[in-house]
C-alpha cells in the first residue's frame, strides 16, 4: 500500500517534470519536430505521409533523411486530439517518457526478484529516472529514441517477466515490444537484437526447454520485420550511416600509410599500423566517449538540444552511487543483476561507429540501466548504516534535491534563453506574422537560412496535405536530398531576387539596403533570428 | 637445520639481487636507449633548466643574476630551482648539452623503479606481485615519457616515493624518517604541484600509521620534524616575501579562468528581473568554480585520456594514452580484487588514498587533464593492474579445462602474451620511431642545427624571431651557443627574457620580423619561421621539421 502512494506520487512528479510547460520549453519545435508533427497530421487525413506514401512502414523520408516511421504513428491520435500543436506534436515523448518511469519500477523489480530490498531497489530506480536530467530532455521534444528506450526497457522487462513466470503472452510481447523499437529509431536495429540474442543466450536451458514456443516466437518476429529487412537491404537505409561514421575518415588512412613509411615499409610495421587496426582504435575512442566522466557527470552533451550543459547527463551525486553499486553487484550477484551493466555496455555501441561522440541521444537505449545502478548504489548505502540510516538518508537526499532543483532552475529559467537558437525560434512568430499579412502581397518569400522553412509553413499554416502535394515545386538533388521551393504562395529560393509586391522573411544578414523593415522576429535572448520586410 | 636455513636466506638475498638487478637493466635500457636523440631536441623547459644550472656552476647565479636561487624566474614562470641544481654533476660529465639535462631526471626514473619495488614489497610481501608491479612501471609508457626528459616532475615523483618507503621503514629502523623528511622536502623544491601533493601525502601516510608513530622514540621523532622545518624554512621565506614567486601558480589556477563570467552575469540578471532570490544563489561564481574543480578533477579519470589519447604532444607517444590498452580488462579487476583483498585497511586506505590523491594539485589548474601533473598517479595503476594480472592468472593456472590433451591455459596464456607484445612493440615504434616525425614542432626542433650553421656564417648583428613557435628563442641560443654566463650577466644587466619579451645579447637581437620593413643590411642575417619572409627571398639555408616540413630559415638583408 505504502509502495503503491509512493510510486503513484513518483509518475505524477514524473508526469509534471515531462508535461508542465511543455508547448513552450523546449522554446520552439525543431526541424525535426514540426516533420513528424507534420506526417502524423497528414498520416491522420489520408492516410498518406507528406509526399503521399500511403501509410509507410519501412521508412518515412524526411528532408532526404530516411527515418523509422513509429514516431508519426504514435503522434496521429494526439495531433487528431489537441490539433497541430506543438503540445500535440511533443506528447507522445512525453507521455511514454512519463510511462517510462513506471516501466522502471516493475523492471527493476523482475531483475532483483528475489531480494527483500526489491521494492526498494524499484522505487528508488524510477525515482531517479523521474527526476534524471537525461530523460526529462529526451522526454520533453520529440525524440523518436525516447519512444524506442521505451520499447527496449518495456521488451526486457517482459522477456525477464517470461523466464520467472512462463506465461507465453510475456514472450510474445516482449519481441514485439524489441520489434516496435527496431521501427522507432536507428540505433535501436542494432541495440535490440543484441539484447535479444544476449537474453536468449543466457536463459538457452528455458529457450530449448520450450522450443516450440520460442520456434513459433521467431517466426512471428521474423514476419513483423519483414517490411523493413528489404528496406535494410537498400541504400537509402545507410545514407544516414555513411553521413555519420568513423569510418570514411581518410585521415586514418593516411595516418597507416604515414607510419609504414616511418618504419621504411617494413613488413612487422605493416601489421601493427594496419588500417583495420587503426580504426578499431577509433572505434574504442568513441566508445570510451560515451563513458567520459565529464559527459556524465559535468556538462552532459555537447549538443544544448540534448542537455542544458549545466549538470552532466547523469548526477554529480551519482558517482559514489555508482561506484558502490557497482561493486555490490559484482560482489553479491543478486538474481538477473548482470543484466544491467551489460545492457549498459550494449547500449553505447551503434553510437561508437558516429563521429560525434558523445552523443546523449543515440545512448539513450543505456537509460534506465544507469538509474537501475544508482537506486541500488542508494538503497545498499541506507541499509549499511543501521543507526545512522534517518540521518544519511536525509543528508543524502537534501543534497540530491539541491541538485535536482539546480538543474531545473537552468532549464525553467535560463534555458530558452540561452539555446532558443538552436530550436530555430523565429519561425513561429514570422509564420504567424506571414499568416496574418499573406493576402496583402503577391507573394511571399522566405529565405532557407534558418534550413527547412517549407515545414514549417505547412505546420503553422496548417496546409492540407493534399493541397501541398498539388501545389508544391519539389526538387531532388543527386544525393538524394529534398528541396521544396514553393507551397502556393511561399516560395523558398535559394537566392533572393528583388520583386514589387511582396513579402520577404530573411535573416537580419540577408536584409537588403533600402528594404522597408516591417517586423523583427526576436530570439529569446533579444538578438533577431527573422526579419519581415518589403521593397 | 640451521644451515639449511642459512642457505635458503642467502638464496632469497641472491634471488632479489637477480630481480632488482635485471629491473635496473630492463628500465635503463628503455631510459637510455637513443637518449638525447627520441625525443628529438630539448624543449624550452629543459633549455632552460640547463642554461642556469651552467650560469650557477660558472657563476653561482641564474640568468637574472639571482644568486643561488632556490626558484629560477626562467621564463616567468618560475620554476622551482632543484633540478638545475642536479644538473650540475652531469655538466661535468658531458657539458652543456641535451644529455645533460636529461640525465638526473633518468637517473631518478631508475631509482623509482627499484624504490617501488621494494616499497610494495614491504606492503603486500609478495615477491612476485612487487616485481610484476615494478615491471609494469618499468614497461609504463607513461614514466618513459617523462624520465627520458628533464621534466622536474619526474624527480619530485621518486622523491615522493623515496620518502614513502623511507617514512613506512622508518616506523621499525627509526633513523630512517629523517631521510624521510628530507625526502619530501627536496620534492617541494623540485616542482610546482608538489607543493600542493606532498603535504596531503605525508598526511595519509601519518594516518595510516598512526599507532606506529606513537611508538617511534621521541628523539627520532622530534630530529626529524625539526630537520623538515629548517630545511622547509628558505623556501617559505622566499614564497611569503615574493610576490611573484605564486604568479605561475595563479596564471594556471581555474580562478583566473574568466570564460563563463560573461555567462553567469547574463543569469545573474534575469533572476533580478525574474525576483527569483534563489535562483540568484545559485548563479554564483563560487559555485562555478567549484563545479570546474570537480569537473577538471573527473577528467583525469576518462578512460580515453588514459588509454588511448593523452593530453598535449609532449606529454605522450603519438596516437597513444599514458597506459597500455591490454591494461584496461586489469586495471578494473584490480581496483576489484585490490579493494577485496585480505590486506589491512590501513593498506587499502594508503594505496586508495594516494590514487585518489594524485590528480588534486592538477585540478585547480586549467589545462587538464594533465600527465605530467598528475604524475604521482603512478604507480598505483600499476599496482592495480598487477593484481588484475595476478588474480587472474591464478585462477587461470588452476583450471584443467581441455580440449583434445592441450590445455586450454596454456593456450590462453600463449594469446595474452602475443597481446601484451603487440602492445609493447607498438609502443615502442609509436615512441622511438613516429615520435620525432609526428611532434617535433612540438619539441622545438631545429635550433641545433640552425645555430651551427650560423655561428659559422659571418655577420654583424642577427635578429632571430621570437614568435611561436620559435618563442623563447634567445634561450635556445644561449643554451647551444654555451654563451658565457658572465658575459650574458654583464651584457643584459641582469634582465633576462621573461615571457614573449623582445631581448639582446651579443650580436643576437629576438623580436618578431616584419621582412617588409627591415633594413636587409648583407651584414644582417635573419632567423626566422618560413612564413616570417616573403615567397622570393632565397634562404642561406632552410631547416625543416622532421615532417619535412619548414622549420627555420636563415636569411642575409640583402
Amino acid at each position: 500500500m505504502k509502495t503503491t502512494i509512493l510510486l503513484i506520487g513518483i509518475v505524477l512528479l514524473a508526469g509534471f517534470l515531462r508535461f508542465w510547460q511543455l508547448s513552450t520549453l523546449p522554446p520552439s519545435l525543431t526541424w525535426d519536430e514540426v516533420a513528424w508533427g507534420y506526417n502524423a497530421y497528414s498520416l491522420g487525413i489520408d492516410g498518406k505521409d507528406e509526399f503521399g506514401r500511403f501509410l509507410p512502414l519501412d521508412y518515412l523520408e524526411s528532408y532526404g533523411d530516411y527515418k523509422p516511421p513509429i514516431y508519426a504513428y504514435l503522434e496521429v491520435l494526439p495531433i487528431k486530439v489537441f490539433g497541430l500543436t506543438e503540445f500535440a506534436t511533443r506528447f507522445s515523448s512525453a507521455f511514454f517518457g512519463t510511462l517510462m518511469v513506471l516501466v522502471t519500477y516493475f523492471l527493476t523489480k523482475r531483475i532483483f526478484f528475489s531480494s527483500s530490498k526489491k521494492e526498494w531497489y524499484g522505487l528508488a530506480a524510477s525515482l531517479f529516472l523521474a527526476v534524471s536530467p537525461w530523460h526529462i530532455m529526451l522526454s520533453r521534444a520529440a525524440f523518436e529514441a525516447n519512444i524506442a528506450t521505451f520499447f527496449i526497457a518495456v521488451g526486457v522487462w517482459l522477456y525477464v517477466s517470461w523466464i520467472q513466470d512462463k506465461k507465453s503472452i510475456f514472450l510474445f510481447l516482449s519481441l514485439t515490444s524489441f520489434i516496435l523499437s527496431m521501427y522507432t529509431f536507428n540505433s535501436a536495429r542494432i541495440v535490440a537484437p543484441l539484447l535479444v540474442m544476449l537474453l536468449a543466450f543466457s536463459f538457452w536451458k528455458q529457450i530449448l526447454h520450450y522450443k516450440k514456443l520460442v520456434g513459433i516466437a521467431s517466426l512471428i518476429g521474423v514476419i513483423l520485420l519483414i517490411p523493413a529487412i528489404h528496406f535494410f537491404l537498400s541504400p537509402q537505409s545507410k545514407l544516414r550511416y555513411n553521413e555519420v561514421n568513423i569510418f570514411s575518415d581518410v585521415g586514418l588512412v593516411k595516418q597507416s600509410n604515414q607510419e609504414i613509411a616511418n618504419d621504411k615499409n617494413a613488413v612487422w610495421s605493416k601489421v601493427i599500423h594496419n588500417r583495420r587496426l587503426i580504426y578499431s582504435i577509433a572505434y574504442i575512442q568513441h566508445y570510451l566517449d560515451n563513458l567520459n566522466p565529464s559527459f556524465l557527470f559535468i556538462s552532459g552533451d555537447g549538443n544544448p538540444k540534448f542537455s542544458t550543459r549545466d549538470v552532466g547527463q547523469l548526477y554529480l551525486l551519482d558517482i559514489p552511487l555508482l561506484i558502490v553499486s557497482i561493486l555490490f553487484l559484482f560482489r553479491k550477484r543478486i538474481d538477473y543483476w548482470w543484466i544491467v551493466p551489460v545492457w549498459l555496455l550494449l547500449a553505447i555501441i551503434p553510437a561508437g561507429v558516429a563521429r560525434e561522440t558523445p552523443h546523449a541521444l543515440r545512448t539513450e537505449g543505456a537509460l534506465p540501466t544507469w538509474q537501475i545502478l544508482s537506486a541500488v548504489g542508494l538503497v545498499e548505502i541506507s541499509f549499511f548504516f543501521k543507526k545512522q540510516r534517518k540521518i544519511v538518508l536525509s543528508v543524502f537526499l537534501g543534497l540530491f534535491t539541491l541538485s535536482v532543483f539546480y538543474f531545473l532552475h537552468g532549464y525553467y529559467a535560463h534555458y530558452s534563453r540561452e539555446f532558443s537558437g538552436e530550436w530555430q525560434d523565429g519561425y513561429k512568430d514570422a509564420l504567424l506574422y506571414a499568416k496574418t499579412h499573406d493576402n496583402e502581397y503577391a507573394h511571399v518569400v522566405f529565405t532557407s537560412a534558418l534550413g527547412r522553412p517549407y515545414m514549417y509553413t505547412l505546420f503553422y499554416e496548417k496546409i492540407n496535405p493534399t493541397t501541398f502535394r498539388a501545389t508544391s515545386t519539389i526538387t531532388r538533388d543527386a544525393f538524394g536530398f529534398v528541396n521544396v521551393e514553393k507551397v502556393g504562395k511561399y516560395n523558398f529560393p535559394k537566392e533572393i531576387v528583388a520583386m514589387k509586391n511582396t513579402l520577404y522573411i530573411v535573416s537580419p544578414s540577408e536584409l537588403p539596403e533600402h528594404a522597408i523593415v516591417l517586423k523583427k522576429f526576436l530570439l529569446q535572448n533579444g538578438q533577431p533570428s527573422l526579419v519581415a520586410y518589403t521593397l | 637445520m640451521k644451515k639449511f636455513q642459512i642457505s635458503n636466506f642467502k638464496f632469497q638475498i641472491t634471488k632479489t639481487y637477480f630481480l632488482v638487478i635485471l629491473l635496473i637493466i630492463v628500465t635503463s635500457a628503455l631510459r637510455l636507449f637513443l637518449v638525447g636523440h627520441v625525443p628529438p631536441s630539448p624543449d624550452w623547459d629543459e633549455a632552460a633548466l640547463g642554461y642556469n644550472a651552467y650560469s650557477i656552476l660558472h657563476t653561482g647565479r641564474d640568468e637574472y643574476g639571482q644568486f643561488m636561487p632556490i626558484v629560477l624566474r626562467s621564463f616567468d614562470d618560475y620554476k622551482p630551482a632543484l633540478y638545475s641544481y642536479l644538473i650540475i654533476p652531469s655538466l661535468f660529465i658531458f657539458g652543456l648539452s641535451i644529455e645533460a639535462v636529461r640525465m638526473p631526471s633518468i637517473l631518478f626514473g631508475i631509482t623509482t623503479v627499484v624504490v617501488v619495488y621494494f616499497l610494495c614489497r614491504d606492503l603486500f610481501h609478495n615477491n612476485k606481485l612487487s616485481f610484476l608491479i615494478a615491471l609494469l612501471l618499468a614497461l609504463s609508457p607513461w614514466h618513459i615519457q617523462f624520465s627520458r626528459i628533464g621534466f622536474e616532475s619526474n624527480v619530485g615523483l621518486s622523491l615522493n616515493i623515496i620518502g614513502a618507503y623511507f617514512f613506512l621503514k622508518g616506523m621499525q629502523k627509526y633513523y630512517l624518517l629523517p631521510l624521510s623528511v628530507i625526502a619530501f622536502v627536496a620534492s617541494l623544491y623540485v616542482y610546482q604541484s608538489e607543493k600542493v601533493f606532498v603535504p596531503l601525502f605525508v598526511c595519509l601516510l601519518i594516518f595510516i600509521s598512526f599507532n606506529n608513530i606513537k611508538k617511534v622514540s621521541k628523539k627520532y621523532l622530534f630530529s626529524s620534524i625539526l630537520v623538515g622545518l629548517i630545511l622547509v624554512m628558505p623556501l617559505g621565506f622566499y614564497l611569503a616575501t615574493n610576490t611573484n614567486a605564486l604568479a605561475r601558480a595563479k596564471g594556471v589556477s581555474v580562478f583566473s579562468d574568466t570564460s563563463n563570467s560573461t555567462q553567469t552575469s547574463l543569469r545573474v540578471r534575469q533572476d533580478k528581473e525574474n525576483h527569483d532570490y534563489v535562483g540568484l544563489l545559485i548563479d554564483n561564481r563560487r559555485v562555478i568554480y567549484g563545479k570546474e574543480i570537480i569537473a577538471n578533477y573527473l577528467t583525469h579519470f576518462d578512460l580515453r585520456w588514459l588509454f588511448l589519447n593523452g593530453d598535449v604532444s609532449r606529454h605522450h607517444a603519438p596516437f597513444m594514452g599514458l597506459l597500455y590498452l591490454w591494461e584496461l580488462p586489469f586495471l578494473l579487476i584490480g581496483i576489484y580484487c585490490f579493494l577485496f583483498s585480505k590486506y589491512s585497511l590501513n593498506t587499502k586506505i594508503f594505496i586508495f588514498g594516494w590514487f585518489l590523491l594524485a590528480p588534486l594539485p592538477a585540478s585547480v589548474t586549467t589545462g587538464v587533464p594533465h600527465a605530467v601533473r598528475t604524475l604521482n598517479f603512478l604507480p598505483t595503476f600499476q599496482i592495480f593492474i598487477a593484481f588484475g594480472v595476478f588474480t587472474v592468472f591464478e585462477k587461470l593456472l588452476r583450471s584443467t579445462y581441455h580440449i583434445a590433451k592441450i590445455q586450454i591455459k596454456y593456450l590462453v596464456i600463449l594469446f595474452s602474451f602475443c597481446i601484451f607484445l603487440f602492445n609493447f612493440i607498438y609502443f615502442l615504434d609509436q615512441y622511438f620511431v613516429q615520435q620525432n616525425y609526428y611532434n617535433s614542432l612540438d619539441w622545438q626542433y631545429g635550433y641545433q642545427e640552425a645555430i651551427a650553421t650560423i655561428s659559422k656564417l659571418p655577420a654583424k648583428h642577427v635578429i632571430v624571431s621570437n614568435q611561436p613557435p620559435l618563442d623563447q628563442s634567445y634561450m635556445f641560443f644561449l643554451f647551444y651557443l654555451r654563451y658565457d654566463p658572465n658575459l650574458y650577466q654583464k651584457e643584459t644587466r641582469f634582465a633576462s627574457g621573461g615571457f614573449r619579451e623582445n631581448h639582446s645579447f651579443g650580436k643576437y637581437e629576438f623580436r618578431p620580423i616584419n621582412w617588409k620593413d627591415e633594413k636587409k643590411d648583407s651584414n644582417i642575417l635573419y632567423v626566422g619561421r618560413p612564413s616570417d619572409f616573403s615567397e622570393s627571398t632565397t634562404a642561406l639555408k632552410r631547416i625543416e621539421y622532421l615532417n619535412n616540413e619548414g622549420a627555420i630559415e636563415i636569411v642575409r638583408g640583402e
